[in-house]
């Protein structure tokens, strides 16, 4: 149970670092907060001739909206996409799940990522694991990246020709594997401040600290009446790669809020998707449970009292 | 990779307030240099893969998993270890409760534990039962069904609560 | 005769500050892991992939090569160096003798059996080495499961036995037939236990350091039973001069007593090949592949019975999937002689057995063994007759509980049951759990459509081995020798005026330390935080004996006995000197904090002798302290006694008084399996949620007799950790395999093991019950809870889920398994 031997490299900048990974190839692999990586090497079964360690990057981590830093953290200047108009979050790569769920600016602006925060593994992991990590590790069972999906972030991948921003609906492309090329390097996600929405996670893990057999992630926006107005749903947990419940979401917008209502469009939230089997969970016992959960935390959207956004009045 | 001496990183880290400076392969675990380098055998190895919390030290004073951790990734940081906690011979009132509530058996999950309540405990200085049941699961302990901890951390939050707190 | 009085101001029956608390919770606990010795190598195992396939090559050049590597144990160097362990008394069913070699040799008969191991430089380069090492198997078709073992066209795990079922035999008391004739009704069942262990958080580890010069050898292990270890290196090595140091132990629970021994083998043979010493430890997958699980079991099960929930004569075909050695065949079977009745007047029972081998790891004792199992099929039975007769649960139970009066209880199967109040013990718990107030609140729930269930069960925990019950079994048979047990204690009052006691066996968190220190303190009027209880266990000192086991709850019985029988020596030998040098009868003397003194005017025995009276010349005193006559006893020969052996140190041998009758097995069968019987009813209240088939365990209430308790925090403590273990054992934790026979649970989170979020509150409330026949009244308390939780959980779950008329019959209810059970009986 210790890693087979490797080179290691703690650049001490991005240019730096893609510059490592370029020079090494397939053989250089990114560490982030290691939480996921570490025991794979330990188990030999990733074998990387060069690690590439991110964490002493300064810039990487930090939370902020439209540039400006949230309290206590230092002020990075962010270079903002023309094209993203609404406000703003970002969310620095090596932001750890510890910072996002005790951020002042995140519980108010995006409760969704502190509650998705909360419901990683143990506070050892949270203290240590980063979101950038989480994401661009995409394990199918990814709490972060439900999270990612159902806000509709978008990521800031860096390599050598530049930056380019990607969809999180486009980011986890199957099974621990990513949008991102081998000499890319995840730095950044963002998200919209959700002005007037609900948002909750529920997962289902057969240990609390566990990996979840089925997360579902909600954004949820009510028209008058208790109706749906807008929902995004990330789902993880249940097939080769977190994904958008799209069906469900459809099945949803503009329909009231009953129980039997939602309990009837989450019946798709599975369909037409391979289900993962596991010694966790079978495929059926998985599929059922991401029905149930997915229409749980529908329904706990609707009934959370806080809508996610800016401070009251706006 | 079959070479005859692997290439060593220099390590200059804090552990319980003293300084080391040491020089390690890329591999060693945060773990392995406490207990064999610096010969800090009180943390302990349950699973070497981050499910059982016993190799739990403080990193610039949040827990994590020192096997989780490589060893030159704390370069520059500061190590709080089970050891590290004495005062002038005295145990620390966690260590102390976990003592006098009878909050361990075989004793090797305890230092992991022990550190992970001090967390908890910095953060949230009056946990309810349900608060330090979440604190610690991350620790595993096969030993006491964990009512004795719970029983424990609650009294060390209750001595601490009326203390200086400049112990965690 | 001395005095034979008790002393006051006892500490006995008091949480005493912890002994063993203070090392442990400021990082100086001694494990294994943490020694170090000069020169020393360390040891990786390489483990078959397969679950079944011959070695047909092996090659270790590329491993040999590799810098750092300084030697290869390859099988040719385990044949020729070593000899095949001796059928222990796990195998004493084995009828023709099977090799079994430290590593597998030829055939490798589970994923994670060893066979090969590398000795380096550091513990990176033996992993490294391990990759190097070229194995060539010769895949055979894996044999899984029991029903496709025992088919007539099975592949063979052992050729040479001809069957993958080596052992099949009964037991049978009474007259069954007659009561199954006479019954009013018969009750049937098909039950099943699972895979577990209690997967300790230390895993095995083990430094051998062989001297070749003059043959001796000496390992630090954590082993619970030094004689398993002892055995197998004198056995193996043929080497006479074996040393066995164990340190702390990061808990036991059973799973460090047996496969442990190849281990330590393959370590010195390591050490033996290099001339150094070599520190092995194991991984956690290792651990889980091969460390050894707990058998799963099944039974076919048929209770006689009344229309009055009379239970006459239960009939049980048990089904023991021991997986893939020989080594261990018969454990789940012999032990369930250990609580064969449970806590019931039946008089009638037979228990027939068939032992399978699997092509998975192989079986090891585990927190009560076969009792866990037994129990289950007890209390599942107990359910099932209510459920049938429309009785109430605790109503059957009732009718078939053994009554206050009738203790000493002689079973049929020749246990002698010392001491219980089971039926008051029921009436209280039903009593704390406001057991008629639940059943309302269940009704009013289900009308919402919400599960609610109350669970019971009751058991008897016995404690203390008899060596000899399994001549009840195998009469004859080579590997079972001797009978009841012994183990040893010595005291020693030092120069110092410190007392210090050296225990007979390990220690591995029960606190053996502070409780023998609160009753030797006792036995001679000291505070026990001055009695200094020696550790690490080193068998060329301690005074063990065949009992000297962490393991089969002997503690409580040959440890205790041992170390109180020594103190009272002691104090024999005190009092003399005292009584010599204070120039006063011994009569007239007391022992309190530390010191010997007369005692005080108004004692009614005092014999009119003044305390402050006729100063013995060589005290000017009337009291002397520990430490005065430590000077004279190791010190001063002028002023001892005439005929006085210098020194203060007494040892105690302990063999259970009271073992007759059947201490060795009768012409019917009948002997003592174990000598003491501690007793419980668990309540377990849960909440299922029949959408997902989530359980949340609202309340777990045990009341709890383990006789005289000595330290109420210790006791408590293992129930709590053992009922927590049984919990999740039957909530979720599990050994799963695929139809391969590839183990899928290799980390602790697939394992299932419950964090303190999954695991409930438990309360304990104590009805002490002293046995009439041990040292103080003590009963066990170790293995305790880990027997009826299982069956108290599938009592609650399967009354939560009544309205859908679910049938719980086996383990573990994971929320998938009943999220199953639901949806068939739905359909």
């Amino acid at each position: 149970m210790i890693p087979a031997a490797f080179e290691y490299s703690a650049p001490a900048s991005l240019d730096e670092a893609l510059a490592l990974l370029s020079a090494h190839g397939d053989e250089a692999k990114v560490l982030a907060g290691g939480q996921s990586l570490l025991p794979l090497m330990k188990l030999r079964l990733a074998t990387p001739g060069h690690l590439v360690d991110l964490t002493r990057i300064p810039g990487l981590n930090r939370i902020e909206q439209d540039g400006v830093p949230s309290a206590g953290d230092q002020r990075i200047p962010v270079p903002v996409a023309s094209r993203l108009q609404r406000p703003m979050l970002s969310i620095g790569a090596l932001t750890l799940y510890c910072q996002i769920e005790e951020s002042t600016l995140l519980r108010q602006a995006c409760p969704l990522l502190p509650q998705t925060a909360s419901a990683v593994a143990d506070v050892q992991v949270r203290n240590r694991g980063t979101i950038g990590g989480s994401l661009a590790h995409a394990d199918p069972a990814g709490d972060m990246a439900a999270a990612a999906l159902a806000l509709d972030a978008t990521l800031r991948a860096v390599g050598p020709s530049g930056e380019r921003w990607i969809p999180a609906a486009e980011f986890f492309t199957g099974f621990f594997t990513t949008a991102l090329a081998p000499d890319e390097i995840l730095v950044e996600m963002r998200v919209p401040v959700l002005e007037g929405w609900t948002t909750t996670y529920r997962k289902a893990a057969p240990r609390a600290s566990g990996f979840a057999i089925a997360g579902v992630a909600v954004c949820l926006r009510k028209g008058p009446d208790e109706t749906c107005q807008e929902i995004r749903i990330g789902v993880t947990g249940v097939t080769e790669r977190p994904f958008r419940a799209h069906a469900v979401e459809d099945a949803l917008r503009g329909k009231p809020l009953v129980a039997s209502v939602i309990e009837e469009a989450a019946e798709a939230v599975a369909e037409g998707v391979w289900i993962a089997e596991d010694v966790r969970a079978s495929a059926a016992y998985r599929a059922h449970l991401a029905r149930i959960y997915a229409s749980r935390a529908i329904q706990g959207a609707r009934d959370a009292d806080t809508p996610g956004g800016l401070s009251t009045g706006l | 990779m079959t070479s005859e001496a692997p290439v060593k990183h220099a390590v200059r880290v804090q552990v319980n307030e003293r300084q080391y400076e040491e020089e390690v392969e890329g591999r060693r675990l945060l773990v392995h240099f406490l207990r064999e380098t610096l010969g800090l055998t009180g943390t302990h190895v349950g699973c070497v893969v981050g499910e059982c919390g016993a190799c739990s030290v403080l990193l610039d004073g949040s827990v994590v998993k020192s096997c989780l951790v490589l060893a030159v990734q704390a370069d520059g940081r500061a190590v709080v270890t089970i050891e590290g906690l004495e005062r002038n011979g005295s145990l620390h009132p966690l260590q102390e409760s976990f003592v006098s509530r009878y909050g361990l058996q075989c004793g090797y999950c305890t230092p992991g534990m022990i550190l992970t309540a001090l967390d908890l405990l910095a953060r949230n200085p009056r946990p309810t039962e349900d608060d330090i049941r979440h604190g610690l699961a991350g620790n595993l302990c096969m030993c006491t069904g964990y009512m004795q901890i719970v029983e424990a951390v609650r009294e060390a939050a209750t001595v601490l609560a009326g203390a200086t707190p400049d112990l965690a | 005769m001395i005095s034979a009085e008790r002393p006051q101001g006892t500490s006995v029956g008091k949480s005493v500050r912890s002994h063993e608390a203070p090392r442990h919770a400021s990082g100086r606990g001694h494990f294994v892991d943490d020694y170090r010795l000069p020169g020393m190598l360390h040891a990786a195992v390489l483990r078959s992939p397969h679950p079944h396939a011959r070695i047909v090559g092996f090659d270790v050049t590329e491993a040999l090569g590799l810098p750092g590597m300084v030697a290869v144990l390859t099988p040719d160097d385990v044949r020729s160096m070593s000899r095949p362990f001796a059928p222990g008394r796990y195998a004493a069913g084995l009828r023709t003798p099977v090799p079994e070699y430290a590593s597998a040799v030829d055939k490798v008969r589970y994923v994670g059996e060893p066979v090969a191991a590398v000795a380096a430089r550091d513990a990176a380069t033996a992993e490294d080495a391990l990759d190097r090492i070229v194995v060539e198997y010769e895949p055979l078709p894996p044999v899984v499961g029991t029903s496709e073992a025992m088919r007539r066209d099975a592949p063979l795990l052992y050729e040479e036995l001809g069957t993958n079922v080596p052992w099949r035999g009964a037991v049978s008391y009474g007259d069954v037939d007659a009561a199954f004739r006479e019954a009013e009704l018969v009750v049937r069942d098909r039950l099943k236990m699972h895979r577990y262990s209690s997967v300790p958080l230390e895993t095995f580890a083990c430094i051998a350091s062989a001297d070749p010069t003059n043959a001796t050898l000496t390992v630090w292990v954590n082993a619970q039973v030094p004689d398993v270890i002892d055995d197998a290196l004198r056995e193996g090595l043929g080497l006479r001069d074996v040393r066995i140091i164990i340190p702390d132990i990061g808990g036991g629970f059973g799973q460090k007593i047996h496969l442990i021994r190849k281990y330590v083998l393959i370590t010195a043979l390591l050490s033996l090949k290099t001339s150094r010493p070599v520190k092995w430890v194991e991984d956690r997958s290792g651990h889980m592949m091969a460390g050894g699980h707990a058998c799963a079991q099944e039974w076919d099960v048929e209770a006689a019975v009344q229309r009055d929930g009379t239970v006459l004569g239960l009939r049980v075909r048990e089904t023991d999937d021991v997986g893939g050695s020989i080594s261990t065949l018969t454990i789940h079977f012999t032990n369930k002689l250990n609580n064969l009745f449970n806590t019931y007047t039946t008089q009638h029972l037979s228990l027939e057995g068939s032992s399978v081998v699997t092509n998975k790891c192989p079986v090891v004792p585990n927190r009560g063994i076969g009792k866990p199992g037994m129990c289950f099929v007890w209390e599942r039975t107990m359910d099932r007759v209510a459920q049938t007769l429309g009785m109430s649960p605790v109503e059957v139970r009732t009718v078939n509980l053994i009554p206050s009066d009738q203790f000493p209880y002689q079973t049929p199967n020749g246990n002698i049951y010392d001491s219980g109040d089971y039926a008051g013990m029921l009436r209280r718990a039903m009593e704390r759990i406001g057991y008629e107030e639940l059943r309302e609140e269940q009704a009013r729930l289900r009308e919402q459509g919400r599960c609610l269930g109350v669970g019971l069960a009751v058991a008897v925990e016995p404690g203390g081995r008899n060596a000899a019950r399994d001549l009840a079994l195998f009469p004859g048979i080579k590997g079972v020798s001797g009978s009841g047990g012994v183990n040893g204690a010595t005291i020693r009052l030092e120069r110092s005026g410190m007392v210090t006691l050296l225990l007979g066996s390990p220690n591995c968190g029960q606190s053996h330390e502070t409780t023998t220190s609160q009753i030797v303190g006792d036995v001679l009027g000291l505070s026990p935080d001055r009695i200094s209880v020696i550790s690490p266990f080193d068998s060329e000192v301690a005074p063990w004996g065949s009992a000297a086991a962490n393991s089969g709850n002997n503690f409580h019985l040959y440890d205790i006995g041992a170390a109180h029988d020594a103190a009272r020596k002691l104090r024999e030998r005190i009092l003399t000197l005292a009584g010599h040098l204070l120039n006063t009868d011994p009569e007239d003397l007391v022992l309190e904090d530390g010191a010997v003194s007369r005692r005080s005017r108004g004692t009614p025995d005092q014999d009119g002798v003044g305390p402050s009276h006729a100063p013995s010349p060589h005290s000017p005193t009337p009291r002397l302290t520990f430490a005065e006559l430590g000077r004279v006893a190791y010190g001063n020969q002028a002023l001892l006694p005439k005929g006085f052996e210098p020194g203060l140190q007494e040892t105690s041998y302990y063999t259970f008084p009271h073992a007759e009758p059947f201490v060795v097995p009768d012409e019917q069968g009948r002997v003592r399996a174990q000598f003491t019987f501690s007793a419980a009813v668990h309540i377990a209240v849960v909440e299922v949620d029949p959408a997902t088939g989530e359980v949340e365990v609202q309340r777990y209430l045990i009341v709890s007799d383990n006789g005289t308790i000595i330290n109420p925090s210790v006791v408590d403590g293992q129930i709590y950790g053992s009922a927590a273990h049984g919990i999740s054992v039957a909530l979720g934790e599990a050994f799963v395999y695929d139809e391969d026979g590839r183990l899928l649970t290799l980390t602790l989170t697939d394992y299932g093991k419950s964090t303190a979020l999954e695991t409930p509150r438990i309360e304990v409330e104590h009805r002490p019950m002293p046995s009439p026949f041990t040292t103080l009244g003590q009963k066990a308390a170790g293995e305790g809870a880990a027997i009826p939780s299982p069956a108290a959980i599938a009592s609650a779950v399967e009354d939560a889920l009544q309205p859908f008329g679910v049938r719980v019959r086996e383990l573990p209810l994971t929320p998938e398994a009943i999220w199953r059970l639901i949806g068939s009986s739905a359909r």
